[in-house]
């Protein structure tokens, strides 16, 4: 299996990239929905079988070559961008359908729609698996041009304020990054290290140690604080609640479930490739910092009554948060957490947006306002809002209680009980908050402001809920198996 | 890469966060690019093929942005010019406090020129200051670009020069951002009137 590695690193990320050129050759809007379809399904599947190829390998070490890096974490993010990917194109036609055009045709626009998500999707899927830093670095700022354009897409005042606000904090973020990137460079070209293969995760490991302190550290901390803005760490997340509120929901569901932890992939993997040089004690304090202020931030927000899709980008806030306070623990049980974590979140968080379809399909208003008794006019809707809630606030059965727990249990091994203790009031605050939402919000009594929806969009909402619950559901139970497995053991040694 | 060169360039930066006009702001960035690439030129001998390359594709840069800039500045014709939040003389110290600060807690980055390392770290302070400091929509653009020229400078004081690929994908990326920011500028001026991003302040919690 080992020897379709190097074929399927490429193929993943290639599929889409070329397939993004399909939809423009659309000549109906319905073909422009099955052009996108017809790249999506193949790239999910190729996506899917390289994940399934990292995650057999268990505790193995990690496969590289000359371009490519493909390791369990690999394997995690893979799985996760190839599924909420596919899902968000398979649910985009439901969007394209309601959306208002403006001055272009309906098929320019959704054809440009699906070229950006498939060229956004391929940035996505490349960057786990690219095997150097700066490389990594292009594919996510390749991310950046293609999902603000996204953000934008549906031309109303709002949207263009939520796309320029994160294409300039963003930017502006991975120029600091790419500053770090530079310096790292510079240390290596002094110790004889030249070219693009200096900066190999594998290269920056091995001369790590060899580095000057005083200059690495400064990389360290010009690379994280970059990352930081793109990941929507706080105090730098501004952009986030915006850009996951205006833009279309299938692509909120990819900002969220995929690119804010695809790039904290990028910054684990700093923090591990920079150890040795920099130090752990300051490396486990950066993450902890940003994970205890995120988690801190988010919780007054998620107890306001706010738009669904906005209270969805808080809840992102607060979960990146708490993996960042895994990574930072470090220990076997906390990463354990952690990948658990960022399953979890992106199957319950994808689900949170699709469920924004319907909902905003038939109730324009609740873009602006905190929505009120959904079951009242849409079982199914109210459901899928519900599952997602449930899951995303980490009530049992959610992954995201084991993953909790396993995280802060792990924090307490680690030493770190202070820390944990912060982070157990913080999430039991949002927990609340949450659990406030769903009673107010979704199941509670409020006034149905929703006209009673077509069975289409419900069947879609209702197949949805059925697929990512059970897949929910099944994560919690392989999530038990987790702490003490080899996997989990060789990405506690390090995601390299 | 000469002193005077690097000297120019931070001038040239901190001219961009004090004019009114956009005219005069394109004709700042694009001298600066221009600097840049002439001391790239400068350190090309004895360097491989691809730093001249990547030299070259600097220079053109230093021709292709600003004629960009300047069809969007036609494009985009302000009725009025737009009120600036604070006076030039406020925004020149501030981004200068800023560079000095900067310069002076940031340790020796290992270049060996410390010149170059705190003009770098200073450009692109100066370029998230002129994003912070600028209301329009187009002299943000500019920022990004005038941090962009910050990061070009240390890259190609490289000892042995950055890899051309990184160079060469670094300008490749931000051409893609300052098109996609054109594009945007575009549409906000077309909804609003005019680029004053200060009119974009509907999201709020």
């Amino acid at each position: 299996m080992t020897s379709f590695v190097p074929i399927l690193a490429a193929v993943v990320p290639a599929l889409p990239l070329a397939g993004a050129l399909l939809p423009l050759l659309a000549r109906t809007p319905n073909g422009a929905d099955r052009l996108g379809l017809a790249v999506a399904f193949p790239t999910a599947a190729a996506a899917l079988w390289l994940a399934v190829i990292a995650l057999a390998r268990g505790g193995q070490p990690a496969l590289h070559g000359h371009w490519y890096l493909v390791d369990g974490a690999s394997g995690v993010l893979l799985a996760v961008t190839g599924v909420v990917g596919l899902c968000s194109a398979v649910v985009s036609p439901a969007y394209l359908r309601a959306h208002r055009h403006g001055s272009s045709s309906a098929r320019d626009s959704r054809s440009w729609y699906y070229s950006a998500l498939l060229l956004f999707w391929a940035a996505l899927l490349a960057v786990p698996i690219a095997g150097n830093l700066a490389v990594v670095w292009l594919l996510v700022e390749a991310t950046t041009a293609a999902s603000a354009l996204l953000v934008a897409f549906s031309g109303v005042r709002e949207a263009l304020e939520a796309g320029w606000k994160y294409l300039v904090l963003t930017t502006l973020g991975l120029s600091v990054a790419l500053l770090g990137i530079v310096v790292l460079a510079v240390n290596q070209a002094r110790a004889g290290r030249h070219g693009l293969s200096a900066l190999d995760w594998h290269a920056l490991q091995d001369a790590a140690h060899a580095l000057p302190a005083s200059a690495t550290l400064v990389a360290f901390v010009l690379l994280l604080a970059g990352l930081a803005t793109k990941i929507g760490w706080a105090p730098v997340h501004n952009w986030l609640p915006d850009a996951h509120s205006e833009a279309p929901a299938p692509i909120s569901a990819m900002l969220s479930a995929a690119l804010l932890p695809s790039v904290l992939l990028v910054a684990w993997r700093v923090k591990e490739t920079l150890e040795p040089s920099v130090g752990a004690a300051t490396t486990h304090a950066v993450f902890i910092g940003f994970g205890l202020a995120s988690i801190l931030v988010a919780v007054p927000f998620l107890w306001r009554a706010l738009p669904w899709k906005r209270l969805l980008a808080y809840s992102s806030l607060e979960h990146m948060g708490v993996i960042a306070l895994g990574i930072g623990f470090g220990t076997p049980l906390a990463i354990a957490g952690v990948v658990v974590h960022i399953a979890g979140h992106a199957l319950a968080k994808s689900l949170g947006f699709y469920a924004a379809l319907p909902l905003l399909r038939h109730d324009p208003a609740a873009a602006s306002r905190a929505p009120g008794g959904v079951v009242n006019a849409s079982p199914s809707t109210a459901a899928a809002m519900g599952v997602s809630l449930v899951a995303l606030a980490g009530l049992p059965p959610s992954p995201l209680f084991l993953s909790e727990l396993l995280i802060l249990l792990g924090g307490i091994a680690a030493g770190y009980a202070l820390v944990s203790a912060i982070a157990v009031i913080g999430l039991a605050l949002g927990f609340l908050g949450l659990l406030h939402a769903l009673i107010e919000g979704v199941v509670g009594e409020g006034t149905p402001r929703l006209r009673g929806l077509p069975r289409a969009p419900e069947r879609s909402i209702v197949a949805l809920t059925a697929i990512l619950g059970t897949a929910l559901l099944a994560l919690a139970a392989t999530g038990l198996l987790l702490p003490g497995s080899s996997f989990v053991e060789t990405l506690a040694r390090g995601v390299l | 890469m000469s002193s005077v060169l690097v000297n120019s360039m931070l001038a040239l930066a901190l001219g961009v966060i004090v004019v009114r006009r956009r005219s005069v702001a394109i004709v700042l960035v694009g001298a600066q690019s221009l600097a840049l690439s002439i001391g790239a030129l400068q350190l090309s001998s004895g360097r491989s093929g691809g730093f001249l390359l990547a030299a070259f594709v600097l220079l053109s840069k230093a021709v292709v942005l600003p004629a960009l800039l300047y069809a969007l500045m036609r494009r985009t014709r302000e009725a009025r010019l737009v009120v600036a939040a604070s006076g030039p003389l406020v925004r020149l110290a501030g981004a200068g406090a800023l560079a000095l600060f900067a310069v002076a807690v940031v340790p020796p980055l290992g270049l060996g020129n410390t010149h170059i390392e705190h003009a770098a770290v200073a450009l692109v302070l100066i370029g998230i200051a002129i994003v912070v400091a600028r209301r329009p929509a187009f002299f943000q653009l500019l920022g990004l670009i005038v941090a962009e020229n910050g990061l070009s400078l240390l890259a190609v004081s490289v000892p042995g020069g950055l890899s051309y690929v990184i160079e060469l994908g670094a300008l490749f990326d931000l051409a893609l951002v300052v098109t996609v920011a054109a594009a945007f500028a575009q549409r906000i001026h077309s909804e609003l009137g005019t680029g004053d991003t200060e009119l974009l302040r509907a999201l709020r919690d």
